[in-house]
């Protein structure tokens, strides 16, 4: 009997060491798994990190060269060389209106439909910005040129 | 007793020994490693594998009004060569190189090829780890260069200052050096909003030197810079600059200085100085031109200055604007004294009205008028103005002119600062006291920036209308403004000023320079400065042009060097800042026959 009870004491005691063992083999292996995913977790978050300081340093590149080529210089070479033929308003081409813009286009629809074609708005006065003199009423409709 | 051979006790107990003593080294051996050097061993492994990274911060942008980038930087690579590590399987990859770098051959080999310092006298020469191969070399490059896996040449990332409009606001805008120390300019005035905030990290490295990011122990964030946007707008710079550049091919002045500011509210739109440098190539520049001479020299400001007799004499109510003074007589009495007056350049054949006085620009009745106002009070209204001292403006070394107070004038200075001489000012501060009667009487403090933003582009700092005091009165501005039309008018001296549709307000100045001692009558400094539309100014601009010639060897007055050039400019900023015309016709008529301020 008090043989059978070491044989068990130690059959148990064989358990639970195998059990212990396989525990701290797994715990091991867990804490290794986790070093490793921390690894390679950091290694990820640092090539990102250098990802987004490569895209800013691309941004700023880029930026700078819009901008280079954004300016006046720049622009008016481009004009010259491509031969838009683009200038600056001139003060002699502005038409200034300080009434309301919706009677006014209201007015120059009238007048297009009462003429049966486009009709020019009236003149204003430059230094006023009123009509220079009330329009006068078309002479001929169908006059070659148009009317005026 | 059978023999045991080899196997004897003896020989047994000699090996155990043996291996104990092994064990025993070993022991030994560890315990002096890890107890008794623990420390110095700990240390030195610590030092190299930790590793402290700085991350280098973006300087922020410097914008215009309209969001143009006026500064900005961009990632360029600083190239260079380990000479330790070169192989020699790589030397037919160097002529590539060379090509690449647009190098010569012969000196890149030399580079290469010198691998130790030169002595100094006793004492081995070092090792060179690091030659440099070009300065600056775009991120493009840098990838070409990498394919060509030449080992030792690699590059250092750094961000570098670039200024894409060149030339464009120069003074204004600054610069940031070779050493990365902002040198002048907004770069310096606000660079602790530009710069940012470097960061930096400390982690470990494996032997081939690279980062281990697991161990990284300390991570702080590099902070970008700020941002700043200006009042200017680049394309009135550009047109200032380039009627600076169109009066120097004209008049080849010394220097001209050209300001334009928005009348309500003081903030500037452009100020230009001839000559000029390239912000990229500042290194080449001469010392001289690097000077922000529209705040950091001064000049006799002439005519312009008779604005401030008229103002005081008209706001102390002791003159109106047809107010008439004998401006024939040579002589003047003033506080007892019998004084000498200037000469004026067009002699009169009737008295002349306050009003006369400003648009033919008559330094007599201008002595007239500030011996009414008095010694202490003129020289009270030309300190109100800004004369005589700094207007404000945050940077660039402004200087504050040279007014006397009345205790130290000579016997004549009342006959002289009057019409502009024996005083000195910025070209600025003429600028700033003509702005104040465009604003209706205030002087504003010149501002140049708008607005701080952060690195999200939120806005952190705005800056608005800072009133400096209140110099005339609204009524009395109104009166100088019609009043200074007649200078821009047919009869004026500024005739050429004037734009057809337009009320322009201005004045004139010519002042004579000194030269070897003596007020020299070929050299002047001529100048014009005045706001449109008189009735509602929206902008002020000022030209003063030092020592320009006319075509014909004529002296350069500023109705020649420095009014038309007003007249262009102002044509150009009409339809761009859509300033409308003012209806007040005859208002100038009827100021004439009634004396009315306004219409």
């Amino acid at each position: 009997m008090k043989k059978t009870n070491t044989n068990a004491f130690v059959s148990q005691m064989l358990v639970y060491s195998l059990l212990l063992i396989g525990l701290a083999g797994a715990g091991g292996m867990t804490a290794v798994w986790q070093r490793q995913a921390i690894a390679a977790t950091a290694g990820r978050i640092k090539q990102l990190e250098q990802q987004a300081a490569e895209t800013d340093r691309r941004q700023a590149g880029v930026t700078a060269a819009v901008a280079a080529e954004q300016t006046l210089d720049a622009l008016n070479r481009r004009n010259q060389h491509w031969m838009l033929g683009l200038a600056q308003v001139r003060e002699n081409q502005i038409v200034r209106v300080d009434g309301q813009p919706e009677r006014r286009l209201a007015a120059k629809r009238n007048a297009e439909i009462l003429a049966g074609r486009a009709a020019p708005p009236p003149a204003l006065d430059r230094n006023t910005s009123r009509p220079a003199a009330p329009p006068a009423p078309p002479q001929a409709r169908y006059a070659l040129g148009g009317a005026r | 007793m059978a023999s045991r051979g080899f196997a004897s006790t003896y020989r047994v107990a000699l090996l155990a020994g043996a291996m104990l003593l092994c064990f025993a080294g070993v022991g030994v051996k560890l315990v002096r490693l890890h107890i008794i050097d623990r420390d110095l061993y700990l240390a030195a492994v610590e030092k190299s594998r930790q590793q402290s990274t700085t991350m280098h911060a973006r300087r922020g942008d410097i914008l215009d009004a309209r969001g143009d980038i006026l500064a900005t930087s961009r990632s360029m690579i600083e190239l260079g060569v380990d000479p330790q590590t070169l192989r020699p399987e790589d030397e037919p990859k160097w002529p590539e190189l060379a090509r690449l770098l647009g190098l010569p051959v012969n000196q890149l080999r030399r580079v290469f090829q010198t691998r130790t310092r030169a002595p100094a006298a006793g004492a081995a020469g070092r090792e060179i780890r690091w030659a440099k191969l070009r300065d600056e070399i775009p991120e493009s490059l840098y990838e070409e260069v990498n394919k060509l896996g030449i080992r030792g040449v690699y590059g250092q990332r750094v961000y570098r200052r670039v200024y894409p409009h060149s030339q464009l606001a120069a003074h204004i805008v600054g610069f940031v050096n070779k050493e990365g120390v902002a040198a002048s300019g907004v770069e310096a005035y606000l660079d602790n909003y530009l710069m940012g905030y470097d960061g930096w990290r400390e982690s470990e490295k494996d032997g081939l030197r690279r980062e281990l990011a697991q161990f990284r122990s300390r991570d702080v964030p590099p902070k970008d810079g700020w941002s700043v946007v200006l009042s200017l707008d680049t394309a009135v710079q550009n047109w200032a600059e380039e009627e600076l550049a169109a009066i120097a091919r004209e008049f080849q002045p010394r220097h001209a200085t050209l300001i334009v500011s928005d009348a309500p509210s003081g903030f500037l739109l452009a100020m230009a100085n001839h000559p000029t440098f390239n912000l990229n190539e500042f290194n080449k520049a001469p010392m001289e031109l690097l000077k922000n001479n529209a705040i950091a020299s001064q000049l006799d400001p002439g005519s312009t200055f008779k604005i401030v007799a008229a103002s005081g004499a008209l706001n102390e109510r002791l003159v109106a604007p047809d107010t008439r003074f004998d401006c024939s007589a040579d002589l003047a009495t003033h506080n007892g004294r019998s004084l000498r007056l200037m000469r004026d350049d067009h002699a009169s054949d009737h008295p002349l009205t306050v009003a006369e006085i400003i648009s033919r620009s008559s330094n007599r009745g201008a002595t007239l008028l500030a011996m009414r106002l008095g010694d202490q009070r003129f020289y009270d209204y030309a300190r109100a103005f800004g004369f005589g001292g700094r207007t404000g403006f945050p940077f660039g070394g402004e200087i504050s002119g040279l007014l006397n107070p009345p205790a130290k004038w000579s016997g004549i200075d009342i006959t002289r600062i009057p019409a502009g001489y024996s005083i000195s000012a910025t070209p600025l501060q003429i600028h700033c006291a003509m702005a104040a009667i465009a604003s209706g009487g205030e002087l504003l403090r010149p501002q140049i920036v708008r607005e701080i933003r952060d690195a999200s582009g939120a806005v952190v700092f705005h800056y608005g209308r800072e009133s400096i005091r209140r110099v005339l009165s609204p009524a009395v501005a109104g009166q100088m403004a019609f009043m200074l039309q007649g200078v821009a008018s047919r009869g004026g001296t500024a005739a050429v000023a004037e734009i057809p549709g337009y009320q322009v307000a201005g004045k004139t100045g010519t002042a004579q320079k000194i030269i070897d001692g003596r007020y020299s009558n070929k050299n002047h400094v001529g100048s014009f400065t005045g706001f449109l539309p008189a009735g509602n100014p929206r902008v002020v601009i000022t030209i003063i042009v030092d020592d320009g010639r006319a075509p014909a060897g004529g002296a350069g007055y500023g109705s020649k060097v420095a009014a038309p050039g007003f007249r262009r400019l102002a044509e150009k900023l009409i339809p761009y800042l859509d300033i409308k015309p003012v209806a007040v016709a005859g208002a100038w008529q009827a100021l004439a026959a009634h004396g009315d301020p306004r219409p």
